[in-house]
This record gives C-alpha cells, sequence and structure tokens, in this order.
C-alpha cells in the first residue's frame, strides 16, 4: 500500500516534471473534418465547438498542465480526402489524439491508418454502427438509439402502419434503414419500399412516385447530410408528400435554413439546442460569446466534439499521460457531464444516451416533443 | 535523366543505353529516397507514384496518340476494385495477392477491348471516342454503387488485410513500377511503332490510307495502357488500404488529364512530374489553402490549354532547342541526326503485277448517294494493267468521290468495286491497302512532326511491321519508290521533318509512301496541283515509268488537259455524277459532248 | 400511370431545358462548353442572391439569364478566343474554368448548402393527381422555349448571321457578317441560357458549389444525340429522358441514372449525326 502511494507519487511527480517540461510541448488534438463536399454544411459548427471547447481548457491550464492546440485537417468528407487529413495529421503533425466527426467513407479510410500509428481516435458523430477498433471510441448515436423513437412515435402516436425508406447509398444511409426495417417489420408495421440514391444523386422524381403511388403511412428518409437530404426534402414538399416525415439526417441548423420546406419534419437526436440543462446553457451563452454572428447553430454532430475533446483531456489526466496506450486504456472509465448530460463511453467503445425526439416548427425551431433516458447501443463491438 | 529533353539519337549509345542509365540513376533515387524524406512525404509520395502511373498512360493515350481520354481512371479504379473485392470476399496470401493482380490486368483490358472496339471504328470522330471514354467511368462507378455491401457502394471498402511492409518497402515497390513503366514508355515512345502513335495522332485518315490498322492499333493501345493502369491501381489500393468509388470516377479522369496537360503532354516525364507536383502540393496544402489550390490549380489549366499547349515541359525543351539552335538556321534546327538507310524492297507485289492477268480493277455499277443527292451514278470502269487512266470533268462532277468510294469501303451505296479478283465489299481504307489499292490526296497533308525517313518506315509497317522498342536504321522501299526519292533528291533529307519540305518533295514523298506500300492500282488525285512546269514533267515521267515498267494501274484525277493528253493511255468524262465518255485520248479530245460540257467550265476551273 | 407520364414529361422539360444553352453553343460555335455545369451552378447563386435580398422569387430567373450573359462575354473573349481551331483543346479549358467558377463561388459563398425562395411551391391537380407545381410550370417553359429558340434563329438577323456561320464561316464572314460577333454573341447567350436553367431547377434542388456537376454530362449527351437542333433536342430529351424515368422506376434509380448516357453512347453509335441528321 505505501509502496503503491509511493510509487503512485512518483508517477505524478514525472508527470509534473514532464508537464513543466512540455510547457512549450502542446497537446495536439487532429480534427479531421469535411470542410468541402458532404459534410461541409455541418463541419463548421464542428470545428467552432472544438475551439470552444480548447480555448476552454487552455484558459484552465491545459491538460496536465499542457495546452491544447487544434489541428484542423480537410477529409473532403470521402475517403480519397480522408486518407491525405489522417496520414496528415498522424504522420506529418504527429498529434496526440484524432477526434473528428465525419463520414463514414472517410471513418472507414481513416481507421487503418489510426490502427497502423496507435493513437486514440474518438469519433463523434452518429453512424451505422459496428464499427470497431481497439484505439478508437464513438460518443455520438448509432441506429439501436435514434431510430426506436421515431418509430415508436409514429406507430403509437400517429397510427402508422405502413412505411416507406429513402436514403443515400452508402454505408450510413443503408445501415441505417436497415435496422429501420427491421425494428418496423419487429414492430408490426409493414416497409412499403425501401429506394436509395447514390450520394451525389439529386434527381428523386422515380422514387417520390413510387412513394406517392405506394401511398404509406409515414416516411423515414437516412440520407447524406447537406446537398441530398435539401434537394429530397425540396422535391418531396414540392410534390405535396406531408405524411409524418422522419428525417435521421437534418440537424437543427439546416432545418432553419430549409425554411417552410422542414416544417413538420420529425427529428431525433440526442442534442437539441432547447435542451433545459445549466450544461447546455452554459455552453450555448459560451459559443454566443466567443463567435457572436459567425456562430453556426451547435448541434449534434457538434456538441458531442465538444464533449469528446473533455472526454478526452479526463482520460489523459486519469492515465497521467498522453500516452496513446493509457489513454486508450482510461476513456471508457471517465465520463464527462456536458450539454447532452452524463456521457461515458463505457459500452463496447459506444455510449449509453439520452435521445429527443423532436419536431420543427413553422419558424425553423425544434420542439421537444419527447425525452428517452440512457439509450442502450446495444451490441455493437462485442469483440472489443 | 539528364539527356530527356533531347529529341536526337543519341551519337554514341544506343537508345537502350541511355535509357538502361536513366532508368538507374532514378532507382537510385528510388532507393535512396526513403532514407531523407520524412514519413509523411514518403506516404504522400506513395500514392503519387502510382497515380504517376497512370499519368503516364493518360500521355500515351492522349498525348502521344491524340486520343482525348477522360476514362483512365476506370482502369485505374477496376485493379483498385480487383485487390479490395478479392481480399475482402475470397481470401489472402500470395496466391491470391496475384490472382487479384491478374484478375484486375484481365478485367481491365477486356473492358478497354470492348470500349476500343466501340470507339475507334474506321471514321468514329474523335469526339466519339471521348465520349465513350467519358461514359465508362461514370457507368463503372454507377455499377459500384449497385454493388452494395459487395463494393461497399459510395462508401467503399477498406480495412481489407494486405501487406504491412513498411512505408519504405512500399515507397520502394511505387517507384520501381513508375520507373519501369517509364523506361519501357520511354523506348516504346521513341521506337519505330510510336512514331505510328504520333501519326496516328498527326493525321489517322492518310494512316488507314497507307494500310496502317489504325483502329487495332489504338485497341490494342487502349488495353495495354487499361491493364497498366490497373496494376498502378491495384498497387495504390494495397498500399492505402481502402478503395472508393472516387477512385474509377470521371472526376480523376479529368484530373489526370489536367495533370498532363500541365506537365506536357507527349513528353512522358512532363506528365509524371505533373501528377506527382499537384498531388503532393495538394496533400500539403489540403489542410490550409484546399480551396485556393484547387483555384490555382483550376487557373493554371487553363492558361496553360491556352498558352501552352505543350505543357510547361515545352518551356525547358523549348529553351533545349533554341539553345542547340544557336547559330543555325530554322530548318537545320529541325533536322534530326539521321541514322536511316534506304535498302531495295524485293516487292513481291510489284513482280506479281506482270504476271497476274486479272484486271487490277473493275468497278461495276456504283452509286454513291448523300441523302437525296447522288453524287456517283451507275458508274462502269475497267482498269487494266499497265494503263494510264485519267479521270475529267468540271468541278463537283464526282471524281474525288469516285477515288473515295474505290478506296473505302464503307463509301459508296450500292454497285461493287473488284480489285484483281476480290470484291472489296464494305471493307475499311486500311483493308483496302492490303488488296493492293494505294492512293494520294489532294492536299498535301502529311505528318509535320516526322521525318522523312519517319514517313516512309510509316508507309512500310503493313508490310514489315513494327519494333515496339527499337528504332530500326533500314527501311526497305520497292524500286519505283527509291527512284522517286532520288530524283526529288529527299534521299539526302531523310532526317528532316515533313513540314520544311518544299512542296514539290511533298508530292513526292507522298507518292514514295504509296508506293511503299506496294499498291496495284494507283489513285492519285490532282499529284501535279501547284508543282512547276519541270516537277511535273518530273511527275510525268515517272507515272509513265509506273505503268509500263512496273505495270501499275493508274487512275489520275487531273484538270491540266494537256498534262493528260500527254500521259494517258485512256480517259473517263464524268459529269455530274454520271459518266459522260470512256474512250481514248484521241476519241475524247474530238468528242463534241466534251466541249459543249467543258467549254464553258475550262476557265473556272484552274488546278 | 398518369403520374410515370408526367414524370417522364416533367424529367424531360428539365432536360431540355438545361442543355438548350449547350447545344446553342455547340451548333454556332462547333464548340463543348464543358463550363456548362459550372454555368447552372452560377444561376443556382444568382437566385440565392436574388431573393436573399428581398427581390420578387420570379426575378431570379431574367437575373441569372442577364449575369450568364456578362460572364458568356467576358469567358468568350478571355478564353475561348484563342482556342477555335483546338476543339478538344477547348473543351479541356472550359473544363478548368468550370473548376475555377466552383472554387470562386466556394469563396464567395462557403461550400455549404444555400438557399433560394421558389417562385411556386406545392401541387397542382391534374388529370385526378396532385403534381408538383413547379415541374409542370417547367413544361411550359421548355415548350417556350423550344419555341422562341426557333423563332430566334429563324425571325430574326442574328438568327440568319449564326445560320450563315452554321453553314460556312468563310462563305459567312465573306458576306459581311461579322462572325466574331456572331460567336460573342452566342456564346453569350448560351450562357445565359444555362445559368437561367440553373434558377429554374432551384426550387427543386438544393444550391451548392457542385450543384450543376451531375447535369453536365447528360445535357452533353442528349445535344449530341439531339444532331445540334431544336426539334430533335426535344425529342432526344424525350427519348433518352424518358427512358431515364422508366428505368428508375422499374428497375433500380441507381441503373436510372446512367440511363442517358450509355443509350447515348449506344444511338451515336449507330447514328453518328444524333438523330436529327442521315
Amino acid at each position: 500500500m505505501k509502496l503503491t502511494r509511493l510509487a503512485s507519487s512518483l508517477l505524478l511527480l514525472g508527470a509534473m516534471t514532464y508537464g513543466a517540461a512540455a510547457q512549450e510541448d502542446p497537446i495536439k488534438i487532429g480534427i479531421p473534418v469535411g470542410l468541402s463536399g458532404a459534410n461541409s454544411v455541418v463541419a463548421p459548427s464542428v470545428v467552432q465547438s472544438s475551439e470552444l471547447a480548447a480555448e476552454e481548457i487552455n484558459a484552465e491550464g491545459g491538460i496536465l498542465g499542457r495546452q491544447v492546440e487544434l489541428v484542423v485537417a480537410d477529409d473532403g468528407s470521402g475517403a480519397q480526402g480522408a486518407q491525405r487529413a489522417f496520414d496528415s495529421l498522424v504522420f506529418q503533425d504527429d498529434v496526440d489524439v484524432l477526434i473528428s466527426m465525419e463520414t463514414s467513407a472517410a471513418r472507414n479510410a481513416g481507421l487503418p491508418i489510426v490502427n497502423r500509428a496507435g493513437k486514440p481516435y474518438i469519433y463523434t458523430s452518429f453512424y451505422e454502427g459496428r464499427s470497431c477498433s481497439p484505439w478508437m471510441y464513438v460518443n455520438a448515436w448509432v441506429p439501436e438509439q435514434q431510430v426506436t423513437p421515431i418509430v415508436d412515435h409514429f406507430m403509437n402516436e400517429e397510427g402508422a402502419k405502413s412505411f416507406y425508406l429513402i436514403g443515400s447509398d452508402y454505408a450510413f444511409g443503408r445501415g441505417m434503414l436497415e435496422f429501420t426495417r427491421q425494428y418496423i417489420e419487429e414492430s408490426g408495421g409493414e416497409v412499403l419500399g425501401e429506394e436509395y440514391l447514390p450520394m451525389d444523386g439529386s434527381d428523386w422524381t422515380a422514387i417520390i412516385s413510387d412513394l406517392k403511388s405506394k401511398n404509406p403511412d409515414a416516411l423515414i428518409t437516412s440520407t447524406a447530410g447537406g446537398a441530398p437530404n435539401v434537394t429530397l426534402t425540396k422535391q418531396l414538399r414540392n410534390s405535396g408528400v406531408d405524411i409524418p416525415y422522419g428525417n435521421l439526417a437534418v440537424d437543427e441548423g439546416t432545418a432553419k435554413s430549409m425554411g417552410s420546406d422542414a416544417t413538420g419534419i420529425y427529428i431525433s437526436q440526442s442534442y437539441l439546442t432547447g435542451i433545459e440543462s445549466e450544461e447546455n446553457k452554459t455552453f450555448l451563452a459560451a459559443m454566443e460569446e466567443k463567435f457572436g454572428d459567425e456562430l453556426k447553430t451547435p448541434n449534434d454532430l457538434s456538441v458531442p466534439q465538444y464533449e469528446a475533446i473533455y472526454l478526452y483531456k479526463a482520460a489523459v489526466e486519469k492515465a497521467g499521460s498522453a500516452d496513446p496506450q493509457a489513454v486508450v486504456d482510461a476513456l471508457p472509465e471517465v465520463s464527462y457531464t456536458g450539454p447532452r448530460g452524463d456521457i461515458q463511453m463505457n459500452k463496447q467503445h459506444h455510449t449509453p444516451l439520452t435521445m429527443y425526439l423532436g419536431q420543427v416548427k413553422d419558424d425553423g425551431t425544434v420542439e421537444v416533443i419527447k425525452t428517452f433516458e440512457n439509450v442502450d447501443p446495444g451490441e455493437q463491438c462485442p469483440n472489443l | 535523366m539528364a539527356d530527356i529533353t533531347s529529341q536526337t539519337p543519341q551519337r554514341s549509345l544506343s537508345p537502350y543505353w541511355t535509357t538502361a542509365i536513366a532508368a538507374a540513376l532514378a532507382l537510385a533515387v528510388v532507393l535512396t529516397a526513403p532514407l531523407y524524406l520524412d514519413i509523411y512525404l514518403t506516404n504522400v509520395l506513395i500514392r503519387a507514384l502510382f497515380l504517376g502511373v497512370l499519368a503516364l498512360t493518360v500521355d500515351l493515350v492522349w498525348g502521344y496518340t491524340g486520343i482525348l481520354t477522360f476514362g483512365q481512371s476506370a482502369f485505374f479504379g477496376i485493379g483498385a476494385y480487383a485487390c479490395a473485392l478479392v481480399f475482402t470476399h475470397w481470401g489472402f496470401g500470395p496466391g491470391w495477392f496475384v490472382a487479384a493482380l491478374v484478375i484486375g490486368i484481365l478485367a481491365a483490358g477486356l473492358i478497354a477491348w470492348l470500349v476500343g472496339l466501340l470507339s475507334f471504328y474506321h471514321g468514329a470522330s474523335p469526339l466519339y471516342s471521348s465520349i465513350m471514354t467519358l461514359a465508362l467511368p461514370i457507368v463503372l462507378v454507377q455499377i459500384i454503387f449497385s454493388g452494395g455491401r459487395f463494393t461497399g457502394s459510395s462508401s467503399g471498402l477498406s480495412g481489407f488485410p494486405t501487406y504491412y511492409w513498411s512505408i519504405n518497402t512500399w515507397f520502394i515497390i511505387a517507384g520501381v513500377l513508375l520507373v519501369t513503366v517509364a523506361s519501357l514508355a520511354w523506348l516504346f515512345v521513341r521506337s519505330d511503332f510510336g512514331r505510328i502513335l504520333i501519326a496516328i495522332r498527326e493525321n489517322e485518315d492518310r494512316c488507314a490510307y497507307l494500310g496502317i490498322p489504325v483502329s487495332a492499333i489504338k485497341t490494342g493501345l487502349f488495353v495495354v495502357c487499361g491493364a497498366i493502369g490497373s496494376i498502378a491501381g491495384f498497387g495504390y489500393a494495397a498500399f492505402t488500404n481502402v478503395v472508393a468509388p472516387e477512385l474509377a470516377g470521371f472526376l480523376l479522369g479529368t484530373e489526370s488529364l489536367v495533370w498532363v496537360a500541365l506537365g506536357g503532354r507527349a513528353t512522358l516525364i512532363g506528365p509524371i512530374l505533373g501528377a506527382i507536383g499537384i498531388d503532393v502540393t495538394s496533400s500539403y496544402l489540403s489542410g490550409s489553402l484546399p480551396f485556393l489550390w484547387k483555384f490555382i490549380v483550376g487557373v493554371a489549366f487553363v492558361v496553360v490549354i491556352i498558352l501552352l499547349p505543350n505543357g510547361i515541359a515545352s518551356l525547358v525543351t523549348g529553351a533545349w532547342r533554341r539553345y542547340k539552335a544557336r547559330g543555325k538556321d530554322e530548318t537545320a534546327a529541325h533536322r534530326h541526326r539521321s541514322n536511316v538507310t534506304l535498302v531495295p524492297a524485293k516487292s513481291r507485289r510489284l513482280e506479281e503485277n506482270l504476271s497476274d492477268d486479272k484486271a487490277p480493277i473493275l468497278i461495276e455499277a456504283l452509286t454513291c448517294r448523300y441523302g437525296s443527292l447522288t453524287v456517283l451514278d451507275g458508274i462502269e470502269v475497267v482498269g487494266r494493267r499497265g494503263e494510264l487512266l485519267s479521270i475529267v470533268g468540271p468541278n463537283g462532277a464526282g471524281k474525288t468521290t469516285l477515288m473515295r468510294c474505290i478506296s473505302n469501303g464503307g463509301e459508296r451505296t450500292s454497285g461493287e468495286v473488284v480489285i484483281a479478283g476480290e470484291k472489296i465489299g464494305r471493307r475499311s481504307p486500311q483493308k483496302i491497302v492490303e488488296l493492293g489499292v494505294g492512293r494520294s490526296f489532294q492536299n498535301t497533308s502529311l505528318f509535320d512532326s516526322l521525318t522523312v525517313g519517319d514517313c516512309l518506315r510509316l508507309a512500310r509497317y503493313r508490310i514489315d511491321g513494327a519494333s515496339y522498342l527499337e528504332r530500326t536504321e533500314r527501311v526497305a522501299l520497292p524500286e519505283p519508290a527509291l527512284e522517286i526519292l532520288k530524283a526529288t533528291g529527299l534521299d539526302r533529307q531523310l532526317g528532316l521533318e515533313t513540314r520544311y519540305l518544299s512542296h514539290g518533295m511533298k508530292r513526292g514523298l507522298e507518292l514514295a509512301m504509296v508506293l511503299a506500300t506496294e499498291p496495284r492500282v494507283l489513285l492519285l488525285d490532282e499529284p501535279t496541283a501547284g508543282l512547276t512546269k519541270p516537277e511535273r514533267t518530273a511527275i510525268g515521267d515517272v507515272l509513265t515509268r509506273l505503268v509500263e515498267d512496273y505495270g501499275l494501274c493508274v487512275f489520275l484525277i487531273e484538270h491540266d488537259l494537256d498534262f493528260v493528253r500527254e500521259i494517258s493511255n485512256r480517259i473517263v468524262v464524268l459529269h455530274q455524277g454520271k459518266m459522260l465518255l470512256d474512250g481514248s485520248v484521241e476519241e475524247v479530245v474530238s468528242s463534241d459532248l466534251v466541249k459543249a460540257v467543258y467549254s464553258g467550265q475550262e476557265t473556272e476551273t484552274p488546278a | 400511370m398518369a403520374t410515370l407520364f408526367l414524370d417522364i414529361l416533367t424529367t424531360s422539360s428539365m432536360l431540355f431545358i438545361v442543355a438548350a444553352g449547350l447545344m446553342i453553343i455547340l451548333g454556332v460555335m462547333k464548340l463543348i462548353n464543358f463550363a456548362h455545369g459550372a454555368f447552372l451552378t452560377v444561376g443556382g447563386y444568382s437566385a440565392h442572391v436574388v431573393t436573399d435580398a428581398g427581390f420578387n422569387a420570379w426575378l431570379t430567373i431574367p437575373a441569372a439569364a442577364l449575369v450568364g450573359f456578362v460572364l458568356g462575354i467576358v469567358v468568350e473573349r478571355v478564353i475561348l478566343r484563342p482556342l477555335y481551331d483546338r476543339p478538344l483543346d477547348a473543351i479541356l479549358a472550359t473544363w478548368g474554368l468550370g473548376i475555377v467558377i466552383a472554387q470562386v463561388i466556394t469563396f464567395i459563398f462557403g461550400r455549404g448548402v444555400q438557399f433560394a425562395e421558389s417562385p411556386i411551391s406545392g401541387t397542382a391537380d391534374l388529370f385526378d393527381i396532385s403534381y408538383s407545381s413547379w415541374r409542370l410550370i417547367l413544361v411550359l417553359v421548355a415548350v417556350v422555349l423550344g419555341a422562341a429558340l426557333t423563332a430566334l434563329l429563324y425571325f430574326t438577323r442574328f438568327g440568319l448571321n449564326a445560320r450563315a456561320v452554321i453553314m460556312n464561316e468563310n462563305l459567312a464572314r465573306g458576306l459581311g457578317i461579322d462572325s466574331v460577333k456572331v460567336r460573342a454573341l452566342t456564346f453569350g447567350l448560351g450562357a445565359a441560357l444555362a445559368c437561367a436553367a440553373g434558377a429554374l431547377i432551384t426550387p427543386l434542388l438544393s444550391i451548392d458549389p457542385n450543384m450543376g456537376l451531375p447535369w453536365l454530362v447528360n445535357s452533353f449527351m442528349l445535344v449530341l444525340v439531339s444532331g445540334v437542333a431544336i426539334p430533335g433536342l426535344a425529342l432526344a430529351s424525350l427519348l433518352l429522358g424518358g427512358a431515364q424515368v422508366l428505368v428508375s422506376t422499374f428497375v433500380s434509380p441507381i441503373i436510372g441514372g446512367i440511363t442517358i448516357v450509355v443509350l447515348a453512347a449506344v444511338i451515336l453509335r449507330i447514328k453518328p449525326q444524333g438523330l436529327s441528321r442521315g
């Protein structure tokens, strides 16, 4: 007992001297993000929330006395760009950790590089689930957490029996809708159609006509964010589709800028600006103060990013150093109470989350209809 | 690669040796580079080297052969997906590695062959070929999209097993691949066959009428370049461990055009440097200046296309040429040291001509219509051995169309042309050259940047073939061709680019080239147009000899009636697409009908 | 059935509207404008600026046309004039121009999706079904556009000159037609049409720096298949657009996306001159 205390105080001493020596040597956080391409709409908000987190941490003395430095790289929202971004972050900038919101394609392309380099990686975007790596943790939702509230609401409150599913043809789109179909069918509902368009597709004519001819009770879409989501919603509205419409890929900011076309859309998120917690209010106020007119509406991608940086901080502090292996071991054991509540990535590298079902109102704001506490991510990576 | 900008064949060293030395130097650079490059740059360079191979194939297809291809990326994608699909779904190991590589090469080759068949048929416009190459990646990407989990759709495949060799090993693999391909390409474009590619780029039609199987050559080249692109894509995927549809996409296809255009078309080195330079720079700027960088590349691309069509490399080669040319006159600068020796060829066909008793050419009820316009109507002509037959008639009578209908099976509407007993059917021009028809053209459009020697070798391709990696020194020509070269003094100008020849010499060279294909029937469209009186007489003498000594059958379109009267055995008069008269010189000259038709016309139709 | 019919009709109309600008340029100038997609994008952003400034949404179309015309005149003068005798290089140069335009737009507006107000939203009832009003309006626009272009080519001085240049440029010049001016005006007109088309399709699409790109290849194929003539383009749009809708509806929307490209490649193999000729 004495011995361990001695050892740990020695360790602490070591950490302090190391920390002191490293005063000029900041902890580098690599942020590969889709500044261009499909994610370009939402990426700026993610960069903003990262900047706030870094600023706050640095103002309070950094992590173990080391300042935090952000290194942002454009991943082009795709595999090609992600490789470049990860390469440059890992090998050129030699970052200590990668924390990022990215498309699944970009994540998949980046993971081999992360594995090769052995760096902690916190993935902060909701995604289709079941992506596993000893180096990666996820603090955003997976289908198991997001889809169930919408489907339950449609079936119980709107009396929907038949559904139509539309998605972008990529891992996220297909993964989400596959789970959705399975869940609908398990719940006794019926899926009348499940159609996809490539990510760069913009002509939804045939699909919408098919939807109208099949006359389902409700519609759930899971496109790539940005352009495909906007074109689909516009064309749906233009064709007078007004059945209950759950959009798995829209965020508050996009809903707002879409104007009247977005009215009535149901969204299911782990974060909405309207969450009534102290942490959220403080966060929003801080964002408002830091960015003013330039502020991009915080959303379900930028908030997990913010929280992930704090989770990383907690893990480094617990591990006592930024050593990759030690940090990765510490990550599931630390928790952080942020705008979304208590976050701990303790479920097979994934995170139980409180989910909110919201509906877009006429003025573009989202009204919270229901709250689902601590929704479990389910079996994501049983082998980790 | 010190001597890379030089266009001159080496004085003392054979091209093999210079290439080998350059390749060895490049390999030395490749082997030592990882020692002083940081890991990031090495990483970026590996990918750029694979893309450099892709750029090389684009340069061969577009820069050298003139096929504007948007779709070379498709083959890159095929190789990459062959790697990813096999390793993901079937297995991994040395055997599977080879299997995947072979599958990639075969698939790319097969698709290239199919696209080639569709797009390089005789008469296809260059634009159509480009459309096909544009459609290829678009279709391929949609196929990948619709592959669902099998191909990973928009997300692609990643994390499949591959060889996690060290970065340096991969660098060496990529570097060796690039140096190998570049060295072979270097020899290839300087070989006799390489000259044929340039000839196709400069004047595809003329190549076909010299009996060069243009379509087959283009298709073959496309297949080979597709296979090489596939190898590069395979390496790229095996290294990066991820494939995505954009690897096969139209945007990568156009990007590779940008590399080649900026670096310099038809220089090999330019495109490689273009690909590596642009790709590496964008890797470095992707974080800080992604848009500005793309903007700069875009602007540079437009500027280069407009002002420097031969790319940035042309600044270097241009300066080199000027340096070499200092103190010399202009044509001297373009006179290449020529190692070409002309030797007499044993011409079997010319001997056959003398013994064969079939009529060299028989035209039966030939009709040619364009829409409602009938250009030729029921032409019946027999051309006999040793006969010089002039075709006269006012402008628009259909003389050139008749030539076209004889030399290209696809032209006529109905009727038949029989060459030495064989019907031409719908044969393409190069097949008809094989039957023994040689055709010269009204305009002297030769291959501007080729030398006289190159042109002559080109004309012999049908008979003697061409070496893929070497430049042969001997060009065998049939006797009459040699005579013309001697008479015009061209045999002392073998190293001169043809654009510097005088008009008369061009006519002479063209005739020599046509004769080099060993025709039975010679179709000459105004061979004396624009020539001086002595030159005209010389051509007349040559024609007479061809007919009398070698038994050729010559069809001559000529406006100069005095010339026609002097040398013709027979005259056919065409008028508004119909045969007005077919008879001896006296018959035609004395015919009132002909006088009536011609009287008003003669002054209007200067040669 | 009625929906399918309207889908075909409206899709074809959109294709016709989008491809018209490209065709005018190819017809008169023998030049393939690969910046066409970028021009569509410029049209979309013009619409965004106009409605953002609070003007009536119907004004987006003439405003976009005006922007396109000015842009076209400038581009013709600076980029295209040196390339008239190098048609394949002109494709590449205009493609490069497209890259540049997309980057400039990104500088000004950012990479994100922008929005413009639609002149009309909602549906109209036709044949007992409710159908997108804007799509129906596009059918009308296509018809008017086709008629207007025909009238322009056959009943105006400019049209006469343009046709003369198409048929025989040297002769036209000999007759005192300022072919340089005809070309400049044509490119301006083509760019104006492209930008107006961009504004016309924005109510159905998002406005982003690459919005025009997917339309480029399809327009290009349609124009070639049309044989570069207005009735031909209408026919090509109906045939290929119709095929696209049918394949998307009955086979798969993903395969639907390549219908036009594949059919065009086949048609051009059989009839290299397109539908209007020989």
